[in-house]
Formats: C-alpha cells, structure tokens, sequence
C-alpha cells in the first residue's frame, strides 16, 4: 500500500513532460523528428476527444479546424513574413472563429446528421484551399514555411547547442504543454463536468434547464481552436501547408489515434496518437501496405479494446488488483474505486 | 608492453568502421506513390529506378559502391512525402533524394532537400513552380518536360493545322491542367490569330463521367481539341466520348499533352483506343523505325525485369533518375551533395531515349517528349505512335 | 432549333450521370435507412464489383464473350462478401454508437483498398463494351450512346423493383417496420437478424453491379473507391438518408445540377457540391424528400 502511495505522490505528468523536455539532447535527430510529430499529434487528438470523449459528439470533419490554424499560420508566415508570436494565436482564433461558425450549424443536429454536416464543412474547407491558388496555393499549397525566429534561444545555454529542429521542438512542447494544461482544466471544471452529463444524458440536462446547445457548441469551438494550434505547428514542422491536411481521411486518422488511445481518459488520446505515429514510421519502412496494417488495428480496437490501450490496461490492472484483494480476503468493492482513480487519472 | 598492445587494438577498432564506410552502399531515397490513382505511375517509375540500380550495381557500382534504392509510398500526398524524405535523411541517412510524382509533392520535396543540403532529382514533376526563381536552390535538378513544353509542343503541332479555326480545351482543374492549357493558349493565340478558342472544360481530377462535359463541349463545335486530361481519367473519357461522336466531330484532331501515348495508356483502352489522335510519351516503348540499339537493349531488360509482355512507358523516368545521380557522383568523384550538384550543373548523360544535359541556369533538363499520332497496327492488341518524333517547343518567335 | 437540342443533350448527359449514381448510392441508402449504418466500405464493395468483373471476363474470354455473366458473378460475389462482413462483423456493433459503426467501416475500406491493390496491382484496367450496346441512337437531334440508355433503364428498373418490394412484399414491410422500430419486430417474432443479413446482401449486390456496369465506360484504377463514396454520400443526404425515392430524385438532381453548372460556371467546382450537401443538412436535415426522424 505505501507504494501505491508514493507512486500516486509522483506528479507524473511533470516527469513526463521533464523526460519529453530532454530528447533533443540526447543527440539523435530522428528521435526529436519522431517526439515532435508526436507532441503535435497528441494535441490535436486530445482536442478532438473534447468532442468525441468528454460531450460525446462525433466529429467527422475536426481537420477541418486544424488546416484552418495551419493556413492561417503559414500564410501569415510566409506570405506576410509575421512574427510567429502573432501568428499562433491568429491561428487559434482564426480556427476558433470557424469552428464557431460552422459548429453553430452542427450543433442543432443530433448523431449521424452531426457527423455528415461536419464532414461537408470540412469539404468546403478542403475544397477552398485547393481552389484558392492566390491565397492557399492551391493544390501545391505553401511549400517552405519559415521556422520562427529562434535567434534569441543561441545566447542560453544548453538552448543554444541545439539545432533549430530542437529548438523549435522545445517551443512545440512548451505550446502543447500549455495546451494540454488549458484543456484539463476545462475538462476538470464545472463546464467540463456539465459537457460529460450532457454526453451521458441530454435530455436529462436540458430538463434541468441546461442550454445544451450552447454548451456544445463552447465545447466545438474550444475544441477547434485547440486544433487550430496544432495545425499551426505542424505546418511550421512539415516545412509547408498542403490541401491533403484538410482532406476526410485525415479526420478518420486522427479519429483513430484517438480511439486507440481510449475516448474514456484524458491522456488516452495522447498515448494513441504516440502508438500511431511510432508505428506508422516503422511499418512504412518495410511495407507499402500501411493502409492494411491500420484497417487491421482498427478492427481488433474494435472487437477486443473498445475502451482503447489506456481503456485496456486500466481494466487490466483493475483486474489485477481485484484477484490479489480476492486472494486476501472478501471483495470489498474496492475495485470500484480502483476503477474510477485510474479512469481520474 | 600491454599499453601496445592496447593501443594498437584501439587502432585496429578504429580502422574497422572506416573500412566499413568504404563499402557501404550509396543510398538513395524514393518516396513515390505507391497506392491510390497515382500509383499507376508510380509503380512503374520505381521499377524503372530499381532496375537501374540493379544493371549499375552488376557493373560494380559508382566508383566502387553498390546503390541502394530506399523507395517509400508517399500516397500522392505532399506532407507525407515531406515526412518520408526527412525520414530518410535523417534516420536512414540517404545521400541523394529522387522520387515525387505529383506538382505538389515535389515543391514540398525541394523544401527538404534545400534544409538538408542534399540533392534531389524529381524525375516528373512538371508544375513551373519546382525551379522558378523563387524557389530554385542548388540542391534540386529536374529531369522532365514541365507545362510550359507540353502545352507549346502541344499548340505547334495544332498550329499546323491549317483549317482548324475553332480550338477547344479540355484539361482537369487544378495547377498541372491549367498551366499547361495556359501556356497552349498562350502560343496558339501567337502562332495563329485566327484561332479562336471556342471552349474550355475544367472536369475536377478523377471524374467519374465526362458525359456532360463533352457534350458541352460538341455544343460548341471545335475543329481541333488540346486535351490534358491523362492517366485513368483519359481512359474514361475516351470510352465515354468515342459513342458520343466526340472523335468523329473534330476528325480525331485532338492533342493530348497527358501523356496517354504511353503503352500503359494504350494497353488499358485496348480496341477501345481514339485512334488517330495525337499524344505524347516519354518512352515510346514500341519504335516502328529507326530504334536506337540501346533503347532495344533497355526495352528488352526491362520486359523481363517486370515480367510484363508490354514494358511501360514510365519506367524511363525512374531509370533516368539514376542514371542522372550516377552520372553527378562520377563527375564529382564524390558522394558529397555539394560537390554533386555543382557537378550535375551542365552535366550530360546518356539515357536510352537519347542524351540529356542539365541546364546549369534552369537546373531543367529541358527535356520534352516523344509525340506522334496514335495508330492502329496489326501487331499489337493496342494502339501505337506511328513516328515517334522527339519535339520540345520553346516560346513563340516569329 | 439547335440550342434546344443542345440544352436536351446536356440533359441527356445529366440524367446518364443520375442513373450511375442512383445505381451506386440506392444501396447505401438502403442500409442507412433501415440499419442505421453510414457504410463507408459501399465504395469499397463497388470498387471490388469493377475488379471482379474485369477479372472474370479475363477468365472467360477464351470461350466466351460475355459482359453480362462477368456482371453477374462480380455483383454476386460481393453480395456474399457483403453478408460475410455483416454476420462476422458489423453484427457486434449494432446498439453501439455510430462512431464504432463508422470506424469499422472505415477500417474495411482500408482493408478491401490494399487487398484489391495486392491482387491486382496498380495498373489501370478497363472491359470492352458488350457488342448489342455499343454505338449511338439519334433523339431529337442528339446523340445518345445505347450503353448510356441502358444505364438509364438499369436505374430505372432498379428504382421501380426496389419501390416493388419495399412497398408490396411482405419482407418490404419487414424492411419498412424494422427501419421504424427494431426491438418491437423483433418482439413480433420476426427474423430482425436474417433480415438485416439480406438487406446487407442486398445492398453489397447493388454496389457490385454498379461497380460491373461502368466498367465498360470507366478506367478501373486504385482509389476508386474513395472516389465514389463521397459523391454517393452526397446524393443520399440531398434526397434524404435513408430514403429510397429520395435517393432516386437526389441523384437526378445532382446529375442536373452537374450538368448544366458547367454550362453557366465553366469550373464549376467541388466547392459548389458540397455547399449544397451542407444546405441541406442545415435546412432540412432529414433531405429534400425524406421525412424527419424522431
């Protein structure tokens, strides 16, 4: 027991994010390639279980708030040579405001219509970017978006021995580092506590006078904006913003990072979206047949995880801890509570 | 005694990786797509490419080192390419960077490829954005025809065609259709006033059915076509424009600048072919006269390579892209990319479509393509260029 | 004189372009509106129609030409695969949310996509016409290719037997009642999963026969499926999800609408379609002629 203790004591997301912090030093270029594409991810993945976890909407168009922060980043970026300090937020808000629009529709519709009116915007978005030449670029996009102005980080120590890969990996990390804080708190707040209670009954809520409209909609623009930053980092770390950002597939990629880390926690969709990329990189490597690889995936989430790989191992080790307190003595339901910490957690 | 002997050990560990280095393999990075519409180039080009590094390494190599092709699917898509060629460089540490099929994943590429120093051969990228001013850097070389060529040689040969008056174009809407169409109406206008263009049709990339676009086309009644639509989407077309009466209308005077000259293009139609249109290809696979031996030998290896009865005409890319990489590294005597691509600057090789020089301004091969009308001969089950003739228009002058 | 006939080819072209895509989303139509399933695999199960028709008519070839047994067997074969999908698979997902649904459909579409790449490559294919319908036919002034007219009556026919059965059979009304409430029918002792299987079947059956019949007009290449599902999509959320004739008056819209776009906005782009499939959605979520649910 006074393991168990010590090891909740832990702040573990601090020692996470301490041991993130860490990579670039360790001299591999590609392992910093690999944890930015990863932090980038998981960002926009969390943003989208706000939707799909915490109010239970099923977004089947959240690229679409993503391109947006991305375009808007790299326009600014490139094209009006902006500061990138300027830049991100413009994108959160510029993706924000979108999402405000369009989730104004979205939220009057229930289930299936959400999930197509959403995939239709997200068309539009996509459709828009891969006309627009002048602006987007069109269907070549924005190749060469500049790295932002990282000059000052040579004069600090340690900072300054890195590359601007690195460094630019640091800022990604403090960003979605940020981000992430922001977003569990929303979650953890009584807003956040009145998004679950409408996921888990709508009715109920709106008998109690709850406007669960316009919590939805709260709930999409925040989750948009988030995207957004996530858009915006990843146009600066893929060196350009192309239409194939905004394209449906894509919302169906990141749908499933996210259920493959498990829709039920908050640090679920971060764990998929690590899962995906690492092993994206390492199939690719040997077969063209990733498609295949991620349909299988999918279908044995589906039959044997439902409730993801953090879903899984939590059942597991509820499990685990039931058969040792069984051997020991009577069940004392317990196993209840173990439940719901590690679900908190 | 034992510090010697120490030290001659370390030595000898130390000389170890350095003979290793010696023998490794030059490595060459490929990401093309491999799956979805645009892998029915893509497969053929890293076939082309494989073979090459095949034929080189039975030879013994480039200066004594084998090659190694590390070909990767980019799905046609830009940021997956981008993601694919920072992989390579920076895990599998390749020297040289080739591949990219489509106008938006090569300009993403070229990023890359100037970040890290390194050089890159797109083999077919054609948008003009690849090597315009703005974006040219000494890292990136182009070895094919781009839409400028296409759509002039398309123009001059229309411009023969004394009694056509009325042009239409057809061309699918996004970068590649439009520059190209821009660039046709740009010459034509020049070479022949009395042109007139009667109609222009935008069908987006992958239509389904081209019915309403052809008939809105014939309701305009054009003596001559350009088309630029190429690939799956010609063979559509012409399955669905030929019971249309499109052909016949306009006497089979269509100019199709996407490449639906190639045996791959011909094979998929069968019987169903346009005969006696006219189109282009990079490799003209089947020479009724005149073939260079060289390009019989190439053809008849890469049959057996591919186990196919019919080669495909896009394989010359690929093997050319090699061959370009090849010829750079022996010019340079180093595997070194900045010796390399100041090396490919003016440099010639020999390919079994004839020779190629990289412009040392344009970093463009300037290459054009084979062009020819499109026949029917007993001999084949499909379509064939009768006179394959090698044309690459420059701007109009009078 | 020659404009009207002009205007009545370019309707022509468009009702050609309806018929396919009534041909293709009257399945997924089906299966929305009684299951509730939003089948992405759709494309992917019209995709294999085309491959398997392309394939059998190479088997057959050296003792007979004939079009329409390859047609056959590729629409039948997917209607098999189609109820191996629904009895293994899509069966445990029934009562859970529509996001499993979906992903499960997703993950065949990635599956079927490779698989088909596997075996038959990456090349482009295509299938001769049939002889009886090659060539065109004069209507009053225009030309009509007879394969574009057989479509056109295949649509037809296809509209008119499903109407026949869905309103006049017994299992229609088995099919009708199941769409309005699944436990009650299944209270009443009626066979809801034997059903569900046929209705999957039946819907897996249309999608191979649509993927066998344009492959004498169409190249078949990789990515076709993708290609086409979105179209259909949008064509049964213009006529209303899961509504038969819906689906029917939608695909002669969209047709229409594609048709003459091009005469009045010569790119007429993407942007335009999907404008439209998001009107609709805002302003009358249940479609043009479907009715509104629960």
């Amino acid at each position: 027991m006074k393991t168990n203790d010590l090891a909740s004591r832990i702040p573990w997301t601090l020692v996470v994010f301490l041991v993130a912090l860490v990579v670039p030093w360790l001299g591999s270029r590609y392992n910093t390639f690999l944890a930015t594409q990863i932090a980038i991810s998981g960002l926009f993945a969390v943003s989208l279980n706000l939707l799909l976890g915490t109010t239970g909407l099923v977004s089947f168009g959240h690229v679409a708030y993503f391109g947006i922060g991305a375009y808007v980043c790299g326009i600014l970026m490139k094209t009006y040579a902006m500061p990138f300090s300027i830049a991100l937020p413009a994108a959160a808000l510029g993706a924000a405001f979108a999402s405000l629009v369009f989730g104004f529709f979205c939220v009057r519709l229930t289930r299936i219509y959400f999930a197509m009116l959403s995939l239709a915007f997200s068309q539009i978005i996509w459709a828009i970017a891969y006309k627009w030449n002048d602006v987007t670029g069109g269907d070549q996009g924005l190749p060469d978006v500049p790295y932002p102005d990282l000059d000052w980080m040579n004069s600090i120590p340690l900072l300054g021995d890195l590359r601007i890969a690195g460094q630019f990996y640091v800022v990604t990390l403090v960003v979605v580092g940020l981000s992430l804080a922001a977003m569990r708190r929303i979650i953890n707040s009584p807003f956040g506590r009145m998004l679950t209670t409408i996921r888990e009954n709508a009715e109920r809520a709106s008998a109690i006078g709850v406007d669960v409209r316009r919590y939805e909609l709260a709930a999409f623009v925040v989750a948009g904006g988030f995207a957004g930053i996530a858009g915006a980092l990843f146009g600066i770390f893929s060196r350009g913003v192309f239409s194939d950002y905004v394209f449906w597939p894509k919302s169906a990629e990141v749908m499933i990072m996210t259920i493959l880390g498990g829709i039920d926690h908050f640090w679920g969709p971060v764990v998929g979206a690590a899962t995906l990329v690492l092993l994206n990189q390492e199939t690719t490597s040997y077969t063209e047949y990733w498609s295949f690889v991620l349909g299988t995936i999918l279908l044995v989430l589906l039959f044997a995880f439902p409730g993801g790989i953090v879903g899984g191992l939590s059942a597991g080790f509820a499990w685990l801890r039931r058969k040792r307190r069984g051997a020991a003595g009577p069940e004392t339901g317990s196993a209840e509570v173990a439940t719901v910490e590690v679900k908190r957690a | 005694m034992t510090s010697q002997r120490l030290l001659a050990m370390t030595f000898a560990v130390a000389l170890i990786p350095a003979a290793a280095v010696a023998e490794d393999p030059i490595k060459i990075g490929y990401p093309m797509p491999l799956s979805g519409p645009a892998s029915v180039y893509g497969v053929p080009i890293v076939k082309g490419a494989e073979m090459a590094v095949q034929e080189i390494n039975a030879a013994g190599g480039v200066k004594g080192r084998k090659l190694e092709l590390l070909t990767r699917d980019s799905k046609a898509s830009a940021d997956e390419a981008v993601r694919l060629a920072r992989e390579l460089i920076i895990k599998n540490g390749v020297d040289f960077l080739s591949g990219t099929l489509t106008s938006a994943e090569a300009p993403a590429v070229s990023t890359i490829a100037k970040e890290n120093k390194i050089v890159f051969v797109a083999p077919t990228s054609k948008t003009i954005q690849l090597v315009s001013p703005k974006n040219l850097h000494p890292y990136i070389f182009r070895l094919a025809s781009n839409t400028d060529i296409d759509g002039r040689t398309g123009a001059s040969i229309i411009a023969k065609w004394k009694d056509v008056k009325r042009v239409a174009t057809i061309a699918p809407d996004y970068a590649y259709g439009r520059d190209a169409v821009g660039a046709f109406v740009e010459f034509i206008k020049k070479a022949r006033p009395d042109i007139e263009i009667v109609d222009q049709q935008w069908p987006k990339l992958g239509t389904a059915d081209f019915t309403p676009f052809i008939t809105a086309q014939m309701g305009k009644k054009p003596d001559a076509v350009f088309c630029d639509v190429f690939g799956g989407d010609f063979v559509t077309l012409a399955k669905q424009a030929a019971p249309l009466g499109y052909f016949k209308m306009i006497n089979n005077r269509l100019v199709d600048g996407g490449e639906v000259g190639t045996t791959d293009a011909a094979l998929a139609l069968g019987k169903d072919y346009p005969y006696g249109i006219w189109s282009d290809t990079y490799d003209p696979v089947i020479w009724p006269e005149n073939e260079p031996p060289a390009h019989k030998a190439y053809i008849e290896h890469l049959k057996t390579f591919t186990k196919q009865e019919y080669a495909s005409g896009w394989a010359i890319m690929g093997y050319a892209s090699i061959l370009a990489l090849k010829a750079g590294i022996e010019k340079a005597g180093s595997t070194k990319s900045e010796a390399v691509a100041k090396a490919m600057l003016g440099l010639s090789f020999d390919t079994p479509i004839g020779k190629l020089t990289f412009d040392a301004k344009t970093h463009e091969t300037g290459m054009g393509e084979f062009w020819g009308q499109m026949v029917k001969d007993d001999r084949y089950p499909f379509a064939i260029m009768k006179n394959p003739t090698y044309l690459s228009q420059g701007p109009y002058t009078q | 004189m020659t404009d009207l006939s002009f205007l009545f080819t370019q309707f022509l072209g468009g009702l050609t372009t309806a018929m396919f895509l009534f041909l293709i989303a009257s399945g997924l139509s089906l299966v929305f509106g009684v299951m509730r399933v939003l089948n992405f695999a759709h494309g992917s199960f019209y995709m294999l129609g085309a491959y398997l028709a392309w394939q059998a008519v190479q088997w057959l070839s050296p003792l007979l030409e004939s079009f329409w047994l390859a047609a056959l067997f590729a629409a039948l074969a997917v209607a098999v695969l189609g109820g191996l999908v629904e009895r293994l698979l899509l069966r445990h997902m029934y009562g859970k949310e529509e996001l499993y649904q979906l992903l499960l459909t997703y993950a065949l579409v990635l599956i079927l996509g490779d698989a088909a790449k596997a075996i038959w490559g990456t090349q482009q294919l295509s299938v001769s016409r049939p002889p009886i319908l090659d060539g065109a036919i004069e209507m009053f002034g225009s030309v009509l290719p007879v394969y574009n007219l057989f479509i056109m009556l295949a649509g037809g026919a296809i509209a008119v037997v499903g109407w026949l059965i869905l309103s006049r059979s017994s299992a229609g009304r088995m099919v009708r009642a199941a769409a309005l409430d699944r436990e009650m029918l299944g209270a009443l002792g009626a066979n809801v999963g034997a059903l569900y299987t046929g209705m999957f079947m039946a819907s897996s059956f249309l999608a191979g026969l649509s993927g066998a019949l344009v492959t004498p007009i169409q190249s078949i290449v990789p990515g076709m499926d993708v290609e086409v599902i979105v179209e259909a999509f949008i064509v049964v959320v213009i006529g209303g999800l899961g509504s038969f004739w819906g689906t029917f008056w939608g695909s002669l819209i969209y047709g229409q609408v594609l048709s003459f776009g091009i005469l009045i906005m010569p790119s007429f782009s993407l942007f335009s379609v999907f404008a439209l499939m998001a009107v609709i959605l805002i302003v009358r979520p249940w479609g043009l002629f479907g009715k509104p649910m629960r």
